[in-house]
């Protein structure tokens, strides 16, 4: 009985305009976490290298980078949204809703992305940095010529993954009005269309999605697994 | 930039705020056993399980890894009515998490049941361990120690990911944010104070994970 009501329903669900309604929104969630992913990881490198920093004059500077990372991967997405929304009302000036959005990935992916470089960095060997200091490397030396070209490779991987992870975070988006997938399909639900493929069909645009980049993301971390075994 | 920010007028709803950790809490425990139990036997299936069956769980584990929870949840709140099926928002919450946990941990249980060695096996028969002493000293103690530490760090972000009930309703931490939100109004100290909460309750959950992994496992965890 379910099944004929869906039958019945689709014709006038899939038209053109709804699709492409979609595939906008698609769009938008791919941005927002593009956007906030890569200014997430400049960031985070900056974060993740201040906590390398040795020296008491550094100290206040490393302990602020600490409070942000821990701070920021310890709230929810949700939580760090309505900060974002409410402190762009307070300040005055009101951000367009989609720069709220961004700005909220950035701040979670800066602080994720800095613990994942952090122990890519950690990962080296710590021969590898004694060396470099021996030679009188500067710590930006250090890190662009000895550690980078080491670390990359167990930094990536994950990365990647997080990436994958902060595309299935913007839906949470959908709450303060961005026009991203999910708030597609509540879009559709309120219009009358059933709940069924309203939200099958998001179900089914974050698969196709999602699901090519952590195909990419399992063989990029078999490819530099086999490369870091076999110079070892 | 003339805001004052007023935070003598929330202090007064802190119990109510320590109530909807509590609840927090208490949905992040449920899911998290279940997941577990969920991820134990499918991983088990996709080490040692036939063909048919290990598709049908790969298949679960990349539906479900690769689509939010919000929708999953939202799919099981609005759409299974359709069906016939009603759950309240709570039953929907705790079953979308359960099942969107199950999926992640069968991935991170899989990988631990693989990384047991061949040659720790062999070591064990040659010293005349029965199958049951290979199971309880060798097999499990290696299993649990590597296992540990990406459990405990799901289990946190499972502890963030419970925000989203709020969405449906439940009032826990950040679904009580918002109740208070709409009675004073103060958003900017209701949810840095709701934040700050979630800063202890997942730091709490992390030293005492750390503990219980280096007492119980032997397994090494880094706090900061």
């Amino acid at each position: 009985m379910m099944w004929d009501r869906l039958v019945e329903e689709a014709p006038r669900f899939f038209t053109y305009w709804n699709l492409r309604f979609f595939v906008e929104a698609a769009l938008t969630t791919l941005a927002l976490s593009v956007t906030g992913s890569v200014f997430g990881a400049l960031v985070g490198f900056v974060l993740a290298v201040t906590r390398m920093t040795r020296g008491g004059v550094l100290l206040p500077v490393r302990i602020l980078a600490i409070v942000v990372t821990e701070f920021f991967r310890r709230v929810p997405f949700l939580v760090t949204l309505m900060l974002v929304f409410f402190v762009s009302q307070m300040s005055g000036n009101e951000w367009p809703l989609f720069a709220i959005a961004a700005m909220s990935v950035f701040l979670i992916a800066a602080a994720y992305l800095a613990e994942i470089i952090r122990s890519g960095l950690l990962s080296v060997h710590h021969n590898q940095w004694d060396a470099a200091a021996a030679m009188n490397f500067s710590l930006g030396q250090t890190i662009f010529h000895v550690i980078l070209p080491q670390a990359w490779r167990i930094i990536l991987p994950p990365a990647f993954g997080f990436f994958v992870l902060f595309i299935k975070d913007t839906a949470l988006a959908s709450q303060i009005g961005v026009t991203e997938l999910t708030f597609a399909g509540k879009v559709l639900n309120n219009r009358g269309f059933s709940a069924t493929l309203s939200f099958g069909t998001v179900l089914l645009f974050y698969f196709l999605l999602s699901y090519p980049l952590s195909l990419i993301g399992a063989r990029l971390e078999a490819r530099l697994a086999a490369t870091r075994n076999r110079q070892s | 930039m003339n805001y004052t920010l007023q935070y003598g007028q929330v202090l007064p709803y802190l119990g109510y705020f320590a109530g909807g950790a509590l609840l927090s809490l208490q949905i992040a425990f449920l899911s998290f056993c279940g997941g577990l139990v969920i991820g134990t036997g499918f991983a088990s299936v996709t080490a040692f399980g036939p063909r048919p069956l290990r598709v049908l769980v790969k298949v679960y584990v990349t539906a479900f890894t690769n689509t939010p929870q919000l929708v999953q949840i939202y799919f099981l709140y609005f759409a299974l009515p359709d069906a016939g099926i009603l759950l309240s928002s709570y039953q929907a919450v705790l079953i979308g998490m359960t099942l969107n946990a199950g999926a992640y941990l069968t991935e991170i249980q899989r990988a631990g049941f693989l990384s047991r060695r061949q040659t720790e096996m062999e070591a064990a028969e040659v010293l005349g361990f029965s199958r049951w002493q290979q199971i309880r000293y060798v097999i499990l103690p290696h299993i649990a120690k590597v296992l540990f530490p990406p459990l405990a760090n799901q289990y946190i972000l499972m502890t963030l990911g419970t925000s989203m009930a709020a969405v449906f309703g439940v009032e826990e931490l950040t679904g009580r944010a918002f109740n208070v939100n709409a009675e004073t109004f103060r958003s900017v100290e209701i949810f840095s104070l709701v934040a700050v909460f979630y800063v202890v309750i997942t730091f709490a959950a992390t030293l005492a994970l750390a503990l219980i992994g280096r007492l119980a496992f032997r397994a090494r965890m880094r706090i900061l």
